[in-house]
């Protein structure tokens, strides 16, 4: 029975997953808030292996990914599109492409059916595509985080931003609360400028058909979600389907303990090849 | 010493751009002189048997702002030389008493002319190499070409230089080379336990340090490494190659291990390594210098291939002999020769079917960012695809 753990440090939340001959055990998010997140890793990891009643040295791989290459106790470290890739395979396997929307930056990676980017596109440092900044202007406009999605979907004119950058986009916003747009429009449209930027990514990998997976942790936007839907109608890439899953901020955990189990396997294999 | 007590000195060092340690040297015995060199290879050895300190000067790293150096060069010109220039201007190489400049490319070679107008109270010279193999001929070229050496820094000291000398520094120098190859072995060995950016530093300090007192640091090193209790990770194993000129950042360094690598081969300060053994230091010494430079030495770009075939020989030793499982070629932005050979290289890599992944740097990148995702996302390809 092999036990493996992956912890993705994003830039708002740590996830934690646990994970018996690769099925899923156990998980644990924590939001951030100013707390160091290698304490939060040890502690999602203390958490999880309590949890399915087991030892840490019970582990077999424990495997970090997004910003966690410092955390010492890792076995080894993945990064985000190689783990996001794997995830997003593990909870829907018709998906080819996987678009990770997080905190700080956005990507979409065109995968295979064994979770193998074949090509892949990320936004580049502005962060005006980021849920960092969605969550800046949703505080800027008295909407708490989980009412976005909701708001942003009985929308009737959306206001597109004009700007890709994070500082002129907020003032965007800010004369539009002054010229009395209403707070549904405003928010739809940032949803629609950053998903149109997520069609573009998409568009850029050369898929265009098949299921595409929302992961990380705005995939749960409702309202984001069907941006993207119209958007990649706008871009005429019809032949994709926008989706997400229940679990989809996991996936890069997800991702991460997997590839673990792989490895560990390929390791003990290389081993015995070695010493025979 | 304790691990972290000798790369804290080493970093020191590194970091000290007014080359205190080699002011302090040469102020300790009156007369001494130091003689800076360029990368990539110089005969240190007829430097040091002069009494002299070779000092290696690898420009001025991330932490000097090039103002004077950018008026001597055109924007498509390496950074090195123009850091080079900035720290001499600015009276950091005061403390040096000549400057060598080995045959790396254009650049460097332009570079002893300006230095020669610049700095016309100071010893200059281009060290050319040959692009011959055979004794006859580029054995005798090389002697002839170290030989001006000998003469020159002879008459600097005011008395030549004897064989005697130059074995003895030959000697010291064969226990220098050995105890840097045996740190890289280890490293190969156990790349947990000696980072290459310790390693990096360690290498670094032998720039200002005299071989004397680098060789012991360098084994004190390999000690306490080993007695340190640091974790293994699952990273890939890399040879990193490109960077024997103008060298990355630390930070750069640093980057590619955190992205999941252990960097197990490099071409970092390639002359301390560039003679392959043990010289022999009781025969002709400059015959023998010439023999291990034409017979035994390193490849690197900016060294002449004499057959096709040899073409990338080098680095296919250094992949095979360290178990290394791809290549990272990091060359500075307009390097010519580092640029010009990837292509030939990687067509190497590529009929063995060795993975590899390219990128450029100054010595003054500060983002990070892109190179560390570029490197963990090629270290993830070796770990989850690779065949072995």
């Amino acid at each position: 029975m092999i036990h493996t753990i992956g912890i993705d440090i994003g830039s708002g939340a740590v996830k934690t997953v646990l994970f018996r001959d690769n099925a899923w055990v156990a998980k644990r998010c924590e939001r951030i808030r100013r707390r160091d997140p290698m304490e939060l890793a040890k502690q999602g990891f203390d958490e999880v292996v309590a949890e399915a009643k087991l030892k840490p040295a019970d582990v077999a791989y424990t495997a970090t990914t997004g910003e966690g290459e410092n955390v010492k106790f890792a076995t080894g470290h993945f990064y985000s599109m190689t783990t996001h890739a794997r995830g997003g395979i593990f909870l829907n396997p018709e998906a080819r492409a996987v678009v990770d929307i997080g905190a700080l930056n956005g990507r979409a990676i065109w995968v295979d059916e064994r979770g193998k980017v074949l090509s892949y596109k990320m936004t580049s440092q502005c962060a005006s595509g980021s849920g960092q900044f969605l969550e800046n202007i949703a505080r800027y406009l008295g909407v708490a985080v989980e009412e976005i999605g909701p708001l942003s979907r009985t929308s009737q004119n959306p206001e597109k931003v004009s700007s890709i950058c994070a500082v002129l986009a907020e003032t965007d916003v800010i004369n539009m609360v002054s010229r009395g747009i209403p707070t549904a429009d405003i928010l739809k449209g940032i949803h629609l400028s950053m998903a149109s930027r997520l069609a573009k990514l998409l568009k850029v990998t050369g898929i265009t058909k098949g299921l595409a997976l929302l992961t990380g942790g705005l995939a749960l936007d409702e309202g984001l979600l069907a941006a993207l839907r119209e958007e990649l109608v706008t871009e005429k890439i019809t032949g994709l389907t926008a989706t997400n899953h229940p679990d989809s901020i996991y996936a890069g955990a997800i991702g991460a303990a997997l590839w673990g189990a792989f490895r560990h396997g390929k390791l003990k294999e290389l081993q015995e090849r070695a010493a025979a | 010493m304790n691990v972290k007590e000798i790369v804290a000195r080493c970093e020191a060092l590194f970091e000290d751009l007014r080359f205190n340690a080699v002011q302090q040297w040469k102020a300790a015995l009156p007369g001494r002189k130091a003689i800076g060199y360029m990368p990539v290879y110089v005969p240190h050895e007829i430097i040091h048997a002069a009494g002299f300190l070779p000092v290696g000067i690898f420009g001025g790293g991330d932490q000097i702002e090039v103002i004077q150096g950018d008026a001597y060069y055109q924007s498509y010109i390496c950074r090195i030389p123009r850091s080079t220039v900035e720290l001499g201007l600015s009276g950091r190489l005061d403390c040096l008493d000549g400057m060598l400049f080995p045959s790396v490319c254009d650049v460097i070679r332009n570079l002893s002319g300006m230095w020669q107008i610049m700095f016309k109270d100071k010893y200059v010279r281009y060290i050319d190499v040959p692009q011959n193999y055979d004794d006859a001929i580029g054995g005798t070229f090389y002697i002839s070409e170290m030989q001006h050496l000998r003469d020159d820094l002879g008459a600097l000291r005011g008395q030549p230089i004897t064989d005697a000398e130059l074995n003895a520094s030959i000697a010291v120098y064969n226990e220098n080379r050995k105890a840097i190859r045996d740190l890289y072995s280890y490293r190969a060995q156990k790349p947990w336990q000696a980072p290459t950016s310790e390693v990096y530093l360690l290498l670094r300090a032998g720039c200002v340090l005299p071989p004397e007192e680098h060789t012991p640091l360098v084994r004190a090193y390999i000690a306490a490494a080993d007695v340190e209790k640091r974790a293994r990770r699952d990273n890939a194993r890399v040879v990193m190659t490109g960077s024997f000129c103008e060298q990355p950042p630390l930070g750069l360094i640093k980057s590619i291990e955190m992205s999941g690598c252990y960097v197990v081969d490099d071409e970092f300060m390639l002359a301390f390594r560039w003679l392959m053994d043990e010289v022999p230091a009781d025969g002709n010494p400059l015959e023998e210098l010439s023999k291990a430079f034409l017979h035994r030495s390193a490849q690197s770009a900016s060294k002449y291939d004499d057959k096709k075939e040899d073409k990338g020989r080098y680095l296919l030793h250094q992949v095979k002999s360290r178990g290394a499982e791809g290549v990272i070629f990091a060359a500075p932005s307009f390097c010519d020769p580092a640029l010009l050979e990837r292509p030939m290289l990687q067509e190497v890599l590529a009929k063995q079917k060795i993975p590899y992944t390219a990128f450029k740097y100054a010595e003054n990148t500060g983002q990070m960012a892109p190179i560390r995702e570029q490197a963990g996302t090629f270290a993830d390809s070796i770990k989850l695809w690779s065949a072995a």
